[in-house]
């Protein structure tokens, strides 16, 4: 499998990578913080478990759009004659990628309305 | 290796096929031989996926049987209040047995033994990569699930539900052997599904029809790399957690008992890690399979093919973050509650995207209503249902009412019997033409989907309320008077009616299928995929280009210039079995893989690993341990015929391509199920640092327990080195090992042995050092810990150790060299896997307890 084309499924699939790493860190995290009591730490004033919650669902989101921006300008630089597993796999990556950036964020709500331990 | 550069629009009018015609005598002879069946007695030794694929499903389904059995029992015991048909032992080993033969019996099974006979058919690959490993994985399953399933008979079976929570199933609560044969033979069932995942991955990557890049393969293909890429995830898991509830069994390591350190909750959470995706990994076939069925029947092409694929991977990924539903009830944080939650209702999403693009397909065809079609509307209907109690369960508050009453186990049967039997039903109606003479009778059919339909409804259906008015599950009787009575009186007639419509498919089954050597059915449904080509034993005569995804359709003459051998490699370009590879996303012809055919090597193979689990549960150690050599050196023997090497030089297929016949590096398919194997023993490891890491969380200021010794710096340090010194040698061993000349440089055996050294010397320096300290591994859950992690390296250095002796061995016997090395190739990545899985976990055994200081 040449690297062009290991690159292209990475692309494809880097939306759900994210959710992926989001999932574990902050079910990781909450986790750890709660078991161990220590999820009375406070960053700049907000509580860690909350923190850790928001940065991971920014940092997959960040990932999930840069994702979708790619595979979309992917997508559209491609010519008549593209190949068409190009053009498969570029469309495929617009579509999950977008369907990522909404569940990433549906997967941090809770730490909107929750308390940390609770 | 000249693989052809044009990739794009096959022309598929004659001129542009790749062999003329009139064929060369006693080409399709030659092929026709390399393919024939063994006769006589020695037919069992078949590895071809034709009879393979049938015997395993034939195989799983005779479990779903026996488990349907299984439950007709149950539901006459529970038809009336306080009856005695059966007392609570034999009802507790009953849905014991009855879930887990369903679950990992029949359900997986199932669908993996489907693929295995349809997926080359409709890639028109001649066989799978591996058809050994699919023939091994066969002939454990089978011989391994009757034993299981024959415990019950001897009042031996495994009776603590189907997910085995411990403590029940621990050595306190259950000191017989019933727990003993559900560890021991379920997990080594798993290892049989994991065997067939790798095939299919590779199956599905490397051996399709020229032409059929990714955007053209059948969503079946891409239903089953799904599902076998969450195999190789999900497994692991399960595989890890019974290994570690049977040592804890066997010799008192106490990973789950709460005195010691440990935490039952442990293997709730390796249980439904697997659990859950297992559900999906049971679905997304299902779904694969209708997605094929569907455009036929209503002939036209499926809508939305992008949209489909986008959900099955989706689903893949989203299955995995859902787990600790099935632990709402425990107590964890709401927080953390609320994540699961999340996750189990964005998983319905794809599942709807689905739906709505069967519908979308149906509403623009002109759907016929066959025996098939029907099945399929059951299917949306009968597990939308169960879709719908299923979003009312993964509300937390909702499943603490619910949780553990027949409210579950009817969501539970709507989902798994509308999501995967009534698909599979559709699928025997749908393809049994391709397997047999004839099809079967669409009229018995009706009776057969409508009995079905019926009787899941009245069984399953009143269980709602049985459950929501106070009805729990797992209990083998009721007084009278709780209201309870009529529902479950209608709940064993419906079960009665369900048993009757499988009764009518077998008889019907038994009268019309007749296995097709040469003329099948045919094309009945006029559908658009290749398994409908003229096929044989071989497969297609030739293998086609394909323009587009629905080839039938689209290219009306396919069919005749596939069988006239117009397209690649109408015959035999080594005289023996082989098919061709094409590249994972253009489908560009690569190389000739030489397949192997018959043995029994395989078979023997399977009996004697079966023989190891089997007799290590009733505790005959040296006998089994005897088995266990056997089984590796059948291996051996199976293995010694592999990795032919290039028989002769590259054969022209037609259309002036010419392919080698060998090829190594990360082209060669063994090289990927190499890799693929890897994620599996990655994973394996990865839960077993995540139990390290649980039990270090639930147990503060006792990590290590007071008075423990932690040895010092210096041991770790030399096993860190011969690690790094033995890969070293590999390496090198591998640059000195290369060259067009066929060279078989003698250094290369003395590399392999001294690093062999290396990597023993430094497992065995990891023992000894905690031995030193005087670290137990039954006194507290640290202890079991440490040496869990120690115990599962030093099986992969022994792993390393054969594979090395087998290289080494294959040099002396002039088997090895410079161009004929996967052998090399692939002991050397299993080496590599191995130091890397050594280093972190010397990094995790030492460094975690002073990085957290025994906090
Ligand atoms: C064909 C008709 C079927 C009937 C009449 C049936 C009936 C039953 C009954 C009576 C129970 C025990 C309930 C209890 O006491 O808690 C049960 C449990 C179960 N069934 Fe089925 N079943 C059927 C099909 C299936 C299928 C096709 C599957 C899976 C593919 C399945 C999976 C399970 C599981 C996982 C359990 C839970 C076992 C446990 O509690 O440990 N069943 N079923
Ligand atoms: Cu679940």
């Amino acid at each position: 499998m040449s690297g062009r084309r290991t690159g292209q499924v990475l692309l494809m699939l880097a939306g759900l990578i994210a959710w992926a790493v989001q999932f574990t860190v902050i079910y990781g995290v909450t986790s750890t913080l709660c078991g161990r009591e220590w999820a009375d730490v406070t960053l700049l004033g907000v509580g860690i478990v909350h923190a850790v919650v928001a940065l991971a669902t920014l940092a997959a989101l960040i990932v999930a759009a840069l994702s979708f921006l790619g595979s979309w300008r992917i997508h559209g630089g491609l010519g008549e004659t593209a190949a068409a597993p190009d053009r498969f796999i570029s469309q495929a990556g617009i579509l999950i990628s977008g369907l990522s950036l909404v569940v990433i964020l549906w997967q941090g709500i809770p730490a909107f309305i929750l308390p940390a331990c609770a | 290796m000249n693989a052809p550069e044009r990739s794009e629009a096959f022309d598929e009018r004659d001129p542009a096929l790749p062999n003329p015609l009139p064929r060369p005598a006693g080409e399709f002879e030659a092929l026709k031989k390399a393919w024939e069946a063994p006769r006589g007695l020695s037919f069992i030794t078949a590895v071809n996926n034709t009879y393979v694929g049938l015997w395993y499903v034939g195989t799983a389904f005779l479990f779903f049987i026996l488990a349907g059995i299984l439950s007709l029992i149950m539901r006459v015991q529970l038809a009336t209040p306080e009856s005695d048909f059966v007392g609570h032992d034999l009802y507790n080993q009953l849905f014991t047995m009855h879930g887990t033969v369903m679950m990992f019996l029949f359900a997986v099974p199932a669908v993996e033994a489907a693929s295995v006979y349809l997926l080359p058919n409709m890639q028109a690959a001649r066989d799978l990569p591996f058809p050994r490993l699919s023939a091994y994985a066969f002939w454990a399953y089978f011989v391994g699930g009757l034993v299981f399933f024959c415990t019950i008979f001897f009042g031996l079976a495994p009776n603590g539900g189907w997910f085995m929570y411990p403590p029940l199933t621990g050595a306190k609560y259950s000191p017989a052997d019933n727990a003993d044969w559900w560890l021991l033979g379920i997990g080594f069932i798993e290892i049989s599904a994991i065997a067939g995942a790798i095939e299919i991955i590779v199956g599905v990557m490397k051996t399709r029809a020229v032409g059929m890049s990714l955007d053209k393969m059948p969503v079946y293909s891409w239903a089953m790399l799904v599902f076998a890429a969450m195999i190789v995830i999900g497994f692991p898991a399960i595989i890890l957690g019974t290994l570690l509830l049977e040592m804890e069994r066997a010799f008192d390591w106490p990973f789950f008992i709460a005195e010691r350190g440990g935490d039952p909750l442990l293997w709730q959470h390796l249980f439904w890690f697997f659990g859950h995706p297992e559900v999906y990994i049971i679905f997304l076939p299902a779904t694969g399979m209708v997605s094929m069925i569907v455009p036929a029947m209503a002939q036209t092409p499926l809508v939305g093919y992008r949209l489909v694929v986008l959900a099955l991977v989706a689903t893949g990924f989203l299955s995995f973050g859902l787990w600790v539903h099935h632990m709402f009830a425990t107590g964890l944080p709401k927080m953390s509650l609320s994540f699961f939650s999340a996750a189990s209702t964005a998983v319905a999403v794809p599942s709807g995207i689905q739906v709505f693009a069967w519908i979308a397909t149906i509403a623009s065809g002109r759907m016929k209503l066959t025996t098939p079609s029907l099945f399929i509307i059951g299917f949306l209907f009968i597990f939308t249902l169960g879709g719908l109690t299923g979003v009312m369960v993964a509300m937390a508050p909702f499943d603490w009412q619910a949780h553990d009453s027949y409210f579950v186990v009817a969501h539970l049967h709507y989902v798994l019997i509308g999501g995967m039997v009534f698909p599979l039903f559709a699928a025997f109606y749908y393809w049994v033409p391709v397997a047999s003479k004839y099809a079967l009778s669409e009229r018995v059919g009706r009776w057969v989907f409508g009995l079905m339909f019926v009787g899941v409804n009245v069984t399953f259906l009143p269980m709602h309320i049985t459950g929501l008015i106070g009805m729990p599950r797992r209990v083998y009787t009721y007084p009278v008077g709780m209201g309870w009575d009529a529902l479950n009186l209608v709940s064993t007639i419906g079960s009665f009616m369900i048993a009757a419509g499988v009764a009518l498919f077998i008889v019907d089954f038994a009268r019309r299928f007749r296995i097709a050597r040469d003329e099948n059915a045919g094309n009945v449904w006029n559908a658009s995929t290749l398994e409908w080509l003229p096929n044989a034993n071989y497969n297609t005569r030739s293998i086609p280009i394909v323009a587009s995804r629905d080839p039938l359709w689209d290219q009306p003459k396919l069919s005749q210039d596939v069988q006239d051998g117009r397209y690649y490699l109408p015959g035999t370009a080594t005289g023996g079995r082989e098919t061709l590879v094409t590249s994972p996303f253009d489908a560009r012809p690569q190389y000739i893989l030489q397949v192997p055919g018959p043995g029994w090597q395989p078979l023997l193979a399977a009996l004697f690993t079966a023989a190891f689990f089997l007799l290590l549960t009733v505790k005959m150690v040296l006998l089994s341990a005897t088995c266990g050599v056997l089984a590796v050196f059948c291996v051996i023997w199976w293995l010694w015929e592999t990795d032919p090497g290039p028989v002769r030089p590259p054969a022209d297929i037609g259309g002036g391509i010419a392919v080698p016949v060998y090829a190594t590096g990360s082209m060669n398919h063994s090289w990927w199920a190499m890799i693929v194997l890897m994620v599996v023993t990655g994973m394996v490891f990865t839960c077993l640092i995540f139990s390290y890491l649980f039990l270090w969380l639930v147990n503060p200021a006792a990590w290590p327990p007071q008075g423990t010794l932690l040895p010092e710096g210096f041991s770790p340090f030399v096993s860190c080195t011969l690690y790094v010194v033995g890969a070293a040698l590999i390496a090198y061993a591998s640059r000195t090992l290369r060259g067009e000349d066929r060279r078989s440089p003698r250094a290369v055996p003395v590399l392999i042995a001294a690093a062999l050294l290396c990597v023993g010397g430094a497992a065995a320096m990891d023992l000894w050092a905690h031995w030193r300290t005087g670290l137990s591994p039954s006194a507290h859950a640290y202890g079991a810990a440490v040496y869990a992690i120690v115990s599962l390296q030093i099986f992969f250095v022994l792993t390393t150790l054969i594979m090395g002796l087998y290289t080494i061995a294959r040099w002396l016997a002039g088997r090895l060299d410079s161009v004929r090395r996967t052998t090399f190739d692939n002991m050397m990545l299993f080496w590599f896997y191995t130091t890397g899985q050594g280093l972190v976990a010397l990094a995790v055994v030492y460094g975690f307890p002073r990085l957290t200081g025994g906090v």
